[in-house]
């Protein structure tokens, strides 16, 4: 039986090499990943585990203050995990469960924090409830000390809670509302119902969001450099070890700890929580579901919504207001000075640049996250679970790991040495002084291994609801699977493709823990330009790139839907008339 | 053998073994099975759900590829030829319409793929349009159609490219009961008219029955029989042939003597001259196939006396369920005459026709 699989697999083997588009394709593909996402994780891990390394994880086990920065970590990671699914869980099940006003504006607003550059939230909070917080000071009175572990929670649970939002929304939708009617039909009450049907069948999904936002939260850079104060944690530990003490392996070690954590969370939400999911995503709804409408369940509901989407629209309010004026809340001058100093003044090169990189980095992420996804959905082949899982990691690791591990792999030539020819070199320097273009080529790179996670996911999603009967009829017409892909999968999946590309734009103009190693004098990131003015006080011109930043990115999502298209052409039309 | 000719298709001990996750052993889904099928034939492949049906058309259509053995079309073995170049067309379970094409851009579909000249294109269309009764609708999306219309679209779609085989993945098992009948003697009618060869996959006996120039029962991945609907149905070579196809009831027989593929035997109380499937010993005792059909029920009191428990009045025939000692079985009465209807509970005396009775080899249970 051994040979006999063995024989399968070269047989297996044979038949995608007989089709050489394919074959070209995942050539392609396992090189990139293995290139760009597994090599950078290897050398940091390599890195940490030489004898400098493992010296310092001996020092770091039992030195107080280390101990002291991970327990930080995981109790901010906790934290921000608890409360986000939480407010991502009320307002789901409101959004699709309670009738309340406003229901599409609620929607819009929380979906805001997705598209705006990190610790933009984290500096509105700092003048909404600092010390001279307009809120805290000047409305109650209190100096406030917003730094450390609440202002973290507070900032992050607000700027990831989104995710758990989308997840939970998603997953509520898909319930099946004859579940609903079948146990009210056999007496028990909407609290009941709620109490031993909804939340067991979104156990799956609660737990998910969960860990999702632990992961997010404790691989964050950006707020905890703004907020954390004297409250350290690993992400700007390691920050401090590159930028300041130019340490790699204490930095690698250090990765290493955080890397633990958010791998044991990757590999349980891969085997583990997809597998126990009872939520079948595919099954149509049979029926609609039942809507909440006892004034004493909605209006508390409600009220809590708006609290939050309050909450929101103040920050935000106070990002506009900021950008706009002098210094807000010293100096309430109207001005366009900040947005002078990024579109015409020193800024404009970080626009442009970040905005290019970006512009490249996302038609590259979308086909591969589509190419991927149709190997691994579509193809049977020993190894699709492995390109899948090493695809992940892109986005599974901390991002400042993936940044450290650029730097350890790609800040020299990678040369080979052939017999004849003698010296060739395969990857030219990529990373920091004499880079080629200036390190732009890493950071494209960055922004593409962090961004075909999330095209890989909803392509695959989107192939899972493609009858595989579609394809298979194409190839026994006589398409071979190139041709299929084009004229069949392709058009099938564009929605998944422009929310791939969507997410790939965003994700790269927001970016900023993977490429804060990664910008060099000739390459200005917007994100890390925000991060300078907000270090320096200068919160105008912080506050003004953030508008920017999100208008390029509103912009460029109307432009994307534009030209790819929002339908497949399958969509049912009312206005021709069926048969 | 026979000089080859277009359309000739042999599976030559094809097997295919699925490895198990996990490697707890493997599945064979497929096992030896050889087949030929001649040029227009139309050839049903027919079992219960996991007898390995389908994966034997997929692994004729190349979309998987058989663990050993081997497939000859024309003389020229494809086993390992891709599915688009094995010049085979597949009618879907689910049609697999491209539903965001029109009805006329799928049918063009396999043209254009094969870089048929426009004109062509638009005519052979328009042709097969017309020979599906679905003229005017090439502008239609899937969507638009009715399941009867989205079937003909998907057996238009792969008439249109001329394979040299025509495949189907049980295609009429989504239309309801009325559409199912009438699309039945339409594919019959086509296919007789197109001289196309045929496999065809299904799990239910009468669509096998009504379509097929033969028939193959399968039974975990083997092949139980091959025959054509008449003779499987008369003559089944075991049990779960004789169960599969139709109705059957099963009594224990003993046999007297026996020649080749005839018995003579003793059946309730009688003996018999009787078709059998294999040479048997005397004194053996066997199983004999009795159609519900084969079976009376007489007023006689001579006969072997059985109890009515269930009596089903269907209009043009009469289903009884009797109980004979521990044994419970189906009669069909085809001609209910006024008065002859036997009630629930009442006692009568069962008889059969010896000439519609099939000795198997197998031992009664």
């Amino acid at each position: 039986m051994r040979t006999l699989t063995r024989n399968h697999r070269i047989a297996e083997f044979r038949r995608i090499t007989q089709d050489p588009v394919l074959f070209v394709g995942l050539v392609i593909v396992v090189l990139f990943v293995i290139i760009t996402v597994i090599s950078p994780i290897y050398a940091m891990v390599e890195e940490s585990l030489t004898e400098k390394g493992r010296e310092l994880f001996e020092r770091y086990l039992t030195s107080p203050v280390y101990q002291r920065i991970f327990r930080n970590t995981m109790e901010m990671g906790l934290l921000v995990a608890a409360i986000g699914t939480a407010l991502g869980f009320v307002l789901a099940y409101v959004q699709v469960k309670v009738a309340v006003p406003f229901k599409r504006l609620i929607h819009f607003i929380a979906l805001v924090p997705i598209v705006s550059p990190p610790f933009a939230v984290a500096t509105a909070a700092l003048l909404l409830f600092g010390r001279n917080g307009m809120i805290t000071y000047d409305i109650f009175g209190v100096r406030y000390d917003i730094y450390g572990l609440d202002g973290l929670t507070l900032v992050l649970t607000l700027s990831y809670f989104p995710v758990a939002y989308l997840n939970l929304r998603g997953m509520i939708q898909a319930l099946d509302p004859a579940l609903d009617e079948a146990a009210t039909n056999l007496g028990a009450s909407k609290w009941r119902v709620f109490r031993t049907v909804t939340v067991p069948m979104l156990i799956p999904g609660i737990a998910g969001s969960f860990l999702l936002l632990f992961v997010e939260a404790i691989a964050d850079l950006g707020n905890p450099l703004v907020l954390g104060g004297n409250y350290e944690v690993l992400a700007t530990r390691i920050y401090v070890s590159i930028v300041g003490l130019y340490d790699t392996t204490a930095a690698a070690v250090l990765s290493v700890v955080l890397l633990v954590p958010s791998l044991l969370v990757f590999i349980v939400q891969r085997y583990w929580i997809s597998r126990t999911s009872v939520v079948s995503i595919t099954g149509k709804p049979s029926g609609t579901p039942q809507v909440i409408n006892h004034p004493l369940v909605v209006w508390p509901l409600f009220a809590a919504v708006m609290a939050i989407v309050l909450l929101i629209v103040i920050i935000y309010g106070v990002i506009f207001a900021g950008a706009f004026t002098k210094i807000l809340n010293v100096n309430n001058e109207l001005t366009l000075d900040h947005f002078d100093f990024v579109i015409n003044g020193y800024g404009s090169e970080a626009m442009k640049d970040t905005t290019q990189l970006s512009a490249i980095a996302t038609p590259i992420a979308g086909v591969l996250g589509m190419l991927i996804a149709f190997l691994v959905a579509r193809k049977k082949w020993t190894g699709r679970h492995a390109l899948d899982f090493a695809t992940m990691l892109g986005i599974a690791v901390p991002g400042t790991i993936l940044g450290i591990g650029y730097l350890l792999v790609f800040n020299g030539p990678q040369q080979i040495t052939l017999p004849v020819i003698g010296t060739v070199t395969v990857i030219p320097k990529l990373t920091g002084g004499r880079a080629v273009f200036g390190g732009a080529a890493a950071i494209v790179l960055v922004y593409i291994v962090r961004s075909v996670p999330a095209a890989l996911r909803a392509g695959v999603a989107a192939l899972s609801q493609i009858d595989p009967a579609i394809e298979e009829a194409s190839v026994s017409l006589g398409a071979d699977n190139f041709g299929t892909f084009r004229r069949i999968t392709l058009p099938l999946i564009r929605p998944a493709f422009l929310s791939g590309l969507i997410y790939a734009f965003a994700r790269s103009m927001t970016t900023i823990s993977a490429i804060i190693f990664l910008t060099t004098p000739r390459t200005k990131i917007m994100t890390h330009q925000i991060l300078n003015e907000v270090e320096n006080g200068r919160y105008g011109n912080a506050f003004a790139y953030c508008v920017i930043l999100i208008v390029i990115v509103l912009a460029a999502i109307g432009i994307l839907a534009v030209a790819v298209g929002t339908t497949t052409g399958a969509e049912k039309t009312t206005i021709e008339g069926a048969a | 053998m026979a000089e080859t000719q277009a359309g000739t298709l042999v599976l030559e001990e094809v097997s295919k073994v699925f490895s198990q996750r996990g490697g707890q052993g493997d599945v064979r889904a497929v096992d030896r099975v050889s087949l030929t099928i001649e040029p227009g034939e139309f050839v049903t492949l027919l079992g219960p759900s996991g007898c390995g049906k389908t994966t034997t058309l997929r692994l004729i259509s190349g979309f998987e590829m058989p663990t050993s053995g081997r497939i000859l079309l024309d003389g020229k073995d494809i086993s390992h030829r891709p599915p688009n170049k094995r010049d085979m067309a597949m009618v879907f379970q689910s049609y697999a319409l491209f539903p965001h094409m029109t009805v006329f851009n799928n049918i063009a579909y396999g043209l254009r793929v094969q870089h048929t000249p426009r004109h062509d294109v638009q005519q052979r269309v328009e042709r097969v349009l017309e020979l599906m009764g679905l003229s005017g609708m090439g502008n239609r999306r899937p969507h638009e159609l009715s399941g009867g219309q989205q079937q003909r679209v998907a057996l238009a779609r792969s008439l249109v490219v001329e394979p040299r085989v025509l495949l189907f993945d049980e295609p009429l098992s989504n239309l309801d009961a009325k559409l199912r009948v009438q699309m039945r003697s339409e594919i019959r009618n086509l296919q007789r008219r197109l001289h196309i060869t045929s496999v065809y996959v299904t799990h239910d006996q009468v669509e096998a029955m009504a379509l097929s120039d033969r028939i193959v029962v399968m039974n975990n991945g083997q092949i139980e029989q091959i025959g054509t609907p008449e003779e499987i149905y008369r003559w089944p070579v075991s049990r779960f042939v004789a169960d599969f196809i139709g109705r059957a009831n099963f009594l224990s027989a003993t046999v007297q003597t026996s020649r080749e593929k005839e018995a003579t035997v003793t059946l309730l109380g009688r003996t018999v001259t009787v078709s059998a499937s294999a040479l048997l010993p005397p004194g053996t005792i066997g199983t004999a196939v009795l159609r519900p059909e084969a079976l009376l029920l007489e007023d006689d009191p001579t006969l072997e006396q059985v109890v009515v428990e269930q009596t089903m009045y269907l209009g043009s025939t009469v289903e009884y369920i009797v109980r004979l000692g521990e044994q419970r079985l189906i009669v069909v009465d085809a001609d209910p005459r006024p008065g002859r209807v036997f009630r629930e509970g009442a006692t009568a005396g069962l008889s059969f026709e010896p000439e519609t009775v099939h000795l198997l080899a197998e031992p009664a249970i």
